[in-house]
């Protein structure tokens, strides 16, 4: 008998006995194709929290993806901090939202940002919620509903000159982590409430941290803490994923506490299990543009047998499914995961 | 000035960069001008020198991106001594190069490009940077206004990236000769020659790299 997607993915964290492992993200995975279909603009769904929830929901009617994801852009934080947004409603082609006005302009302010106490109403946190909320009516009862925070140290980058803030890492780590630990206030009060919106598991990517950029002591310094704390205080299910190069740090990611630890296609998985040991969990680690997008479904099939031999426990892209990705190889991804998520999976069968 | 001191003053040069000395930098600059050395030399030898020391921490990784970033502090409190008194590359008789250089529409990364920059403005190139969230068309525009040698793009997130394909395709169609080089961390060797790029730096590190090796080379013709 096979089991519904949601209760395939939100099993593992219940340590229930599922059929077989789940093929899904905590990141974004909507497409053009499912763009197309509901005739919506990418540059408008992140100010719409229907066209948000709709353009979500496609990603499983399209191509059996067992999750539903919102919101897309990385701007929703920082924006209700102050920050101010570009969508680039004017480009014809496909682009993410990014910060055009920061919040701190010198590293002396950045110690006097605090957390406004009606941040749950500011910028669109509320019209994330009701996008959430909308997609559990939806295609709830189907999939798991999953929506995500920026970490600390990358919502900072959002915030102020990156420049600044590495540096600022490395002369005055005290200052930084006076910032760092307010905004793990901020993602700590805003977990529970896209929670009570109706997201099934969060994920936290703290993607302005791995050793492409910082250092393993400048992680222990200035990262781990502050997610330590998030993670201790937001519910399961919860899941850090770092992009980039982490096999150097996958030891302290494991120590931050979430309930699973999210790679990318960097990691080698080989190498990540030899340091945590076969009991965390592990998703990861298809490669969201040169696979998805620019692969064939043999490449995809390869890339994810690769991920399941690898020892994942659900094979997820390695950061947002680029757009434009063909449904042949979202299908061939979704599939391979259906054969050999039991067969294949190391957890199951040891 | 006899090689020892020399020696000495280009090992404080390269080591002040590579230790982020600001301090130690400027006063091995103002040492070599006051001493007479060349400042072209006291730049490549020393400055660049350290730099590419930097780089190579980077690849081993003993260095990350913040100790990248002072380095190149460093360097510039240094460059900011000695360029008035380099030698203009073109009473040299060497090369004139110009580069336009920017961040590709949508990212907002430029800590690769401006490591990227101060090689090829230590190098005596003249850089025309565009910044960051570069409208594609931009760069077509810059460099037929300016008939650069070079165009580098840079992009940090592969959201991004995407967007370099239709810049070089533009750039190439206007001016053949321009050469491009692009950079950024989701970039690899495949998808700059899917993209029809001349060159391509992987990380921070290679980039330093292929800016020095590509200023090497043009010094040399």
């Amino acid at each position: 008998m096979s089991m519904k997607p949601r209760d395939r993915v939100l099993g593992l964290f219940e340590g229930k006995e599922v059929d077989r492992m789940a093929c899904y993200s905590g990141m974004g995975n909507v497409t053009t194709a499912g763009l197309e279909q509901l005739g919506y603009k990418f540059a408008e769904v992140h100010t719409d929290p229907v066209k948000m929830a709709n353009s979500a929901a496609t990603s499983y009617k399209l191509f059996g993806y067992e999750c539903a994801v919102v919101p897309y852009d990385m701007c929703v934080e920082a924006e209700a901090l102050g920050c101010v947004m570009n969508a680039y409603e004017d480009v014809a082609h496909l682009l993410y939202p990014t910060i055009k006005e920061k919040l701190i302009h010198s590293p002396d302010e950045m110690t006097k940002v605090t957390i406004p106490d009606n941040i749950a109403g500011r910028g669109r946190f509320p019209l994330v919620m009701e996008a959430i909320s909308l997609l559990k009516k939806d295609i709830g009862d189907e999939v798991a509903i999953g929506s995500w925070f920026l970490g600390p140290f990358t919502l900072a980058g959002q915030l102020m000159d990156l420049n600044d803030l590495f540096k600022l890492v490395f002369k005055k780590p005290n200052e930084v982590n006076i910032l760092l630990d307010r905004l793990a206030d901020l993602i700590i009060t805003m977990a529970a409430r896209y929670r009570e919106a109706g997201a099934d598991y969060i994920t936290i990517r703290e993607m302005g941290a791995p050793t492409d950029v910082l250092s393993p002591r400048s992680f222990r310094q200035v990262i781990k803490p502050h997610l330590e704390k998030i993670f201790k205080n937001i519910p399961s299910p919860k899941i850090l994923h770092i992009c980039g190069d982490t096999n150097l740090i996958i030891g302290l990611m494991n120590e931050c506490g979430a309930d699973a630890i999210s790679v990318e296609t960097k990691n080698d998985l080989a190498k990540s299990r030899a340091t945590i040991g076969s009991e965390p969990l592990l998703f990861g680690h298809i490669d969201g543009y040169n696979v998805l997008c620019n692969g064939t479904p043999e490449d995809v099939e390869k890339a994810v047998l690769a991920s399941i031999e690898g020892g994942v426990d659900a094979v997820w892209p390695s950061c947002d499914i680029w757009p434009t990705a063909p449904l042949e190889n979202l299908r061939a991804m979704v599939d391979t995961v259906k054969k050999y998520g039991a067969e294949k999976w190391a957890r199951k069968n040891r | 000035m006899t090689p020892e001191r020399e020696k000495d003053i280009l090992g404080r040069l390269a080591e002040g960069v590579l230790n982020y000395d600001e301090e130690m930098v400027r006063q091995a600059a103002q040492e070599a001008l006051d001493e007479g050395m060349d400042a072209n030399k006291a730049v490549f030898d020393g400055l660049v020198a350290g730099m590419k020391e930097a780089g190579d921490l980077y690849e081993k990784q003993e260095y990350f991106v913040p100790e990248l970033l002072m380095c190149a502090d460093a360097l510039y409190a240094g460059l900011e001594i000695l360029r008035p008194h380099m030698k203009s590359t073109k009473e040299d008789g060497g090369v004139k190069g110009q580069v336009v250089m920017g961040v590709v529409q949508g990212d907002v990364h430029d800590i690769g490009k401006n490591l990227v920059k101060i090689m090829f403005e230590a190098a005596g190139f003249e850089v025309h940077d565009l910044g960051k969230d570069v409208p594609l068309e931009k760069f077509v525009e810059e460099q037929l206004k300016t008939d650069s040698e070079i165009v580098a793009l840079s992009a940090m997130m592969t959201t991004t990236m995407v967007g370099m394909k239709d810049v070089i395709k533009a750039i190439k169609e206007k001016n053949p000769k321009a050469k491009i080089m692009i950079g950024g961390a989701p970039v690899t060797d495949e998808i700059a020659d899917r993209f029809g790029a001349d060159g391509y730096a992987k990380d921070a590190s290679n980039a330093l790299k292929e800016a020095i090796n590509m200023i090497a080379s043009l010094r040399e013709l």
